[in-house]
């Protein structure tokens, strides 16, 4: 899974999640890159993961990933000062 | 595997019906595969194995894979590779349409209801297995979608749920090119350099690896051991189905829009 994601102002302008994943249904994407903009970069992994979580729409299957991989790859973007990071 | 005893009447309770392609454009394709899965869900078609064939080079990415993480796009063009998106997600599968065999299931959920989405992947493909072992072709699942042997990757399979149908579609390697690979995917370039030396097809080990049998003869032997274990008639896609194929690969997948959906 790859994250990319800018930051302006100290908050996540704008993030995106791709990778080899499976996810039911499809548009629950849009709730997960929802879920972490405008977020604080500073937030930590274990509360950027608790966002993703509570945005999903009930019933969402995630097979191959999870709301904590995915909040660790934004974590890991934003800290390492990279444009992204591979998970 | 030991299949559960109710496993075969979960398929004998369905005629099933088959289609084999002539060879069709890759976003043709992912546009059938829409359509069908629309249909059986509808209940306008029965459920249905179609057994495709290609006409160009293609690589087909995942629903949620980014382009320019995946592709090459030089690589690419040199290869004649048409790039696509499917609707289900996973990784992108290189496609050389001698080398590649390919088919889609299209059920209703009912054929794997109770079922988790990591189950239904292995029990959707126990005819497949069959079928290769019955050849010789060492082949077992690995969940959560691959299908494999101890010599490595066979093929992988792909699932989407909608209109209350199951979408299952495999593609497996006949044989493979691993230079063509490596200038086309940019994930055979990383796993190559995340394993220092290990070459890309060490992970993927093609099923002409296992036996000289044609790929003709391994496909009509997929058709076979389906037919043998769930009877299957032979159909064709209905003027309506090939029509509404061919307006969503121009309004779908044909475009931008999807096609760089995710950049």
């Amino acid at each position: 899974m790859v994250a990319d994601v800018e930051v302006a102002d100290g908050k996540i302008a704008s993030v995106a999640i791709t990778g080899d994943f499976f996810l039911e249904p499809p548009e629950a994407l849009d709730a997960i890159t929802a879920s972490l903009r405008g977020v604080p970069a500073d937030t930590a992994v274990v509360n950027l993961a608790q966002r993703v979580l509570e945005w999903l729409p009930k019933g969402t299957e995630m097979v191959g990933f999870t709301a904590e991989a995915v909040a660790t790859a934004v974590h890991r973007a934003i800290h390492h000062h990279a444009p992204r990071e591979r998970a | 595997m030991t299949a559960p005893t109710d496993a075969a009447s979960r398929w004998t309770n369905h005629e099933w019906r088959l289609i084999r392609d002539e060879p069709t454009a890759p976003r043709l394709h992912m546009a059938i595969d829409e359509v069908l899965t629309q249909e059986v869900g509808e209940g306008r078609r029965p459920p249905t194995l179609r057994v495709w064939e290609w006409s160009s080079n293609a690589v087909i990415l995942g629903r949620f894979q980014s382009v320019r993480n995946e592709v090459d796009p030089d690589g690419a063009a040199r290869h004649g590779m048409t790039i696509a998106r499917r609707i289900t997600g996973g990784g992108a599968m290189l496609i050389e349409p001698q080398n590649a065999i390919t088919y889609s299931l299209y059920a209703p959920e009912s054929l794997v209801k109770g079922m988790s989405f990591i189950d239904s992947y292995a029990f959707l493909d126990q005819w497949v297995l069959a079928a290769l072992n019955s050849l010789g072709i060492d082949s077992h699942y690995q969940p959560i979608n691959d299908i494999t042997s101890d010599k490595g990757k066979i093929g992988g399979a792909a699932q989407t749920r909608r209109a209350g149908a199951v979408l299952h579609h495999v593609t497996m390697a006949y044989d493979m090119n691993p230079s063509v690979l490596l200038e086309v995917l940019r994930i055979g370039r990383e796993k190559l350099s995340d394993k220092g030396s290990v070459s890309a097809n060490k992970r993927v080990a093609p099923i002409r690896q296992q036996t000289d049998l044609p790929r003709e003869t391994v496909i009509q032997r997929l058709i076979d051991t389906f037919r043998e274990r769930y009877g299957l008639l032979t159909d064709e896609l209905t003027t309506r189905e090939r029509e509404a194929a061919q307006a969503l690969r121009v309004e779908k997948f044909e475009t931008d829009d999807w096609l760089y959906l995710l950049p």
